[in-house]
């Protein structure tokens, strides 16, 4: 099995150049990039904003734009300047913000605390509160908490997350001004007392938490019921009651750990979580995350933000994927990775 | 005809049929889709029915008619509305206007006031304005129309392609199946809503575009699927007696193996609706999705997020949406009833 990991790997290497040179490609191929930007704003007379079509031409000389072109990498075919990015990459260099002039790495770092906020709340709310009542639905299947909850987990499971955020934010933020507009913390957040602080970051994340755990509540509710009803009808409960245990008891002992394995197959992933973040939950909420990051990074083509968030967030989807594997295989002695008819 | 008149998809569809919200709602969801197929007569600036001096006028999907047709001092289009005003005293003309008389792509402004114009029922605005004067119940409905054809279209393209590569896959195997198993890893590991925005802030698509370039890159998932089960398929006994009677490799694609594996997609067809109608919104909501001035409820968000205290922007789209969302998971929720159908036990 380790073999298997090994080479689970080592497959990461092609499939993460599959994915970033795909995108590196369109990033070039696509008109408005940088140096096109850059021309514009001159012909404006250096006004910032996003244009969504830049005309080519401008009133740069030939000199000057090979010269932009070069220090941007794009004088060269599109192959060989990949290879020179990889190879920064490779070497922990994510380059240029062709809008802040800052390296890439810090100005996702900066953003690390509120992703890792957001995303460690989301992971332990959903958690404490869907095992239980995921537990609590399945052995009481079709009692009045289970419909009630039902409908609550069902909108949830319905409605994309978003959709729920903007909700949220018209009621309780525009019409009845319960809770801020948007952003992380408020303006005179340093004059706070430390207690103050915790209760201003709470006052602004209330809404924007609901929003991030109404799609996992729902998704990982429905899977813990499910799993606990597929259990409880199989054979080594029928044992486990024969031989006398009540249903809480026999549930408790053998059923949880094995309805449990579902759950795990998608923990692994939570190391995403790092660099979590839904773009259109931030920019719903203006918060200065990640997701937000990105979505500005793209109207502004600003490539190297782009590419260097992409860079992370695969490698840590993809390592991921295998440590969920991992943790499968962990919780569950049946299953054997890289045996015989594994594919 | 055997896909749909043998006794397991009988069973199937008896089964369907007796989880009775599921079964009510797909009911419902078909008819708000017909009806916003017949949007122009449903909220519309043009009359449905006038008679004008005995002479009956459909103009509803008819030519432009100007208004001096109708005796009136100019040669524009006719305005219904005040043609239905003026004609409301005199006898032989008779004006009937769609439920919601207004155009989603008109403009109609109220002297004394800026848009958005809350809602009102003198106005017959009956859920308001948005910020340019357009009838929010009339964009609401063109909206839905837009995103269902385009959350169907999209579904039929990635099945068809899914389908094809799936199938190809499981049938070959060998390094066919190994080449595009890596290009489907790849692909599916692309965060592509992220790609798509990429893509779309630099070419401004139209309706099609946006449908291909979402199709290039939402297919993956059902090939995963097609794949799987046509190996499942070939390695049985019936596919091998095929073989052995002489048939020919698309004979036992098309004939034996498609019609076993392919019903089972029909689980999957709520999701990809539901699936496609968010991704169109979001991405209408950042502005990387249709150009304006199509109708879209994304558009209309963006427009409601912007303008808070309208409350009722957001209000009519995110009611539309749990309504259509909510209706299209209970269909998806009694098609898998349907399909496996899970006899609850416990002993104790």
């Amino acid at each position: 099995m380790t073999g298997y990991f090994v080479r689970r790997f080592l497959l990461i290497i092609p499939t993460f150049i599959g994915i970033t040179l795909l995108v590196f490609a369109i990033t070039r191929v696509v008109p408005g990039g940088p140096i096109e930007r850059l021309m514009t704003q001159i012909q404006l007379g250096g006004e910032t904003g996003a244009l969504h079509r830049s005309q080519g031409g401008g009133t740069l000389s030939d000199e000057q734009l090979d010269e932009l072109k070069r220090y941007y990498g794009f004088d060269k075919p599109m192959l060989s300047s990949y290879a020179i990015w990889l190879k920064k990459v490779v070497q922990f260099d994510l380059g240029l913000s062709t809008r802040y002039q800052d390296p890439v790495w810090q100005i996702i770092k900066e953003r690390f605390p509120i992703s890792i906020f957001y995303g460690l709340t989301t992971l332990i709310l959903t958690y404490v509160v869907c095992i239980p009542l995921g537990l609590a639905k399945g052995m009481y299947h079709g009692s009045a908490l289970d419909s009630w909850s039902s409908a609550v987990v069902f909108l949830g499971y319905a409605l994309p997350s978003y959709v729920i955020g903007i909700a949220l934010i018209s009621l309780f933020a525009g019409y009845w001004d319960i809770f801020p507009l948007g952003g992380f913390i408020s303006d005179n957040y340093d004059d706070l007392s430390t207690f103050g602080k915790a209760a201003d970051i709470f006052h602004h994340s209330v809404l924007p938490l609901i929003a991030y755990l109404a799609g996992s509540f729902a998704v990982t509710t429905l899977m813990m019921k499910n799993s606990l009803m597929d259990n409880l009808s199989s054979d080594y409960m029928r044992t486990a009651t024969a031989k006398g245990l009540s249903r809480g008891e026999s549930v408790r002992g053998h059923a949880l750990r094995n309805s449990l394995i579902p759950v795990a197959t998608s923990f692994g992933n939570n190391i995403s979580l790092l660099l979590g973040g839904s773009f259109l939950i931030e920019t719903i909420f203006n918060i200065d995350g990640i997701g937000l990051l990105g979505y500005e990074a793209i109207i502004e083509r600003d490539y190297p933000i782009v590419m260097g968030i992409l860079v992370i967030s695969s490698l840590l989807y993809l390592i991921g994927n295998i440590l969920s594997d991992i943790c499968v295989a962990l919780v569950d002695p049946r299953i054997r990775f890289g045996g015989r008819g594994a594919a | 005809m055997s896909l749909f008149n043998n006794p397991v998809a009988r069973k199937r569809w008896q089964r369907f049929r007796e989880s009775r919200r599921g079964y009510f709602s797909a009911w419902i969801l078909l008819a708000l889709t017909l009806c916003s197929f017949g949007a122009e007569m449903l909220a519309n600036n043009r009359a449905l029915v006038v008679i004008h001096n005995g002479e009956w006028h459909f103009p509803t999907y008819g030519d432009v008619l100007s208004g001096k047709d109708f005796g009136l001092d100019y040669s524009y289009e006719v305005n219904y509305r005040e043609l239905k005003s003026q004609s409301a005293g005199s006898d032989g003309s008779w004006v009937l206007m769609p439920p919601i008389p207004f155009s989603p792509l008109e403009t109609d402004l109220i002297a004394g006031d800026f848009p958005p114009h809350a809602p009102s029922l003198d106005s017959r605005h009956y859920l308001g304005t948005d910020t340019s004067g357009r009838d929010v119940a009339a964009r609401l409905i063109y909206g839905f129309r837009t995103a269902i054809t385009f959350s169907l279209l999209l579904l039929f393209f990635n099945y068809a392609v899914g389908v094809a590569i799936g199938c190809m896959m499981g049938f070959w195997g060998g390094a066919f199946d190994l080449v595009f198993q890596r290009i489907i890893e790849i692909w599916s590991n692309i965060p592509f809503l992220y790609v798509i925005m990429i893509v779309a802030s630099v070419i401004t698509p139209g309706f099609w575009t946006l449908l291909f370039i979402m199709a290039f890159f939402g297919w993956t998932s059902m090939t995963w699927y097609m794949r799987t089960a046509t190996y499942k398929e070939v390695a049985r006994d019936y596919v091998m007696a095929a073989r052995a009677l002489g048939a020919s490799g698309p004979r036992i694609v098309f004939r034996h193996i498609l019609p076993n594996s392919v019903s089972t997609l029909v689980t999957f067809v709520p999701f990809s609706v539901a699936s496609g109608i968010t991704s169109l919104t979001a991405l209408d909501y950042l502005g990387f999705g249709l150009p304006p001035p199509v109708s879209s409820w994304g558009e209309l968000l963006k427009q409601g997020t912007e303008n808070l205290e309208s409350l009722w922007l957001v209000g009519s789209v995110v009611v539309a949406m749990t309504v259509i969302l909510m209706l299209v998971a209970y269909i998806g929720e009694a098609i898998r009833d349907a399909y496996d159908p899970r006899k609850f036990s416990f002993y104790e």
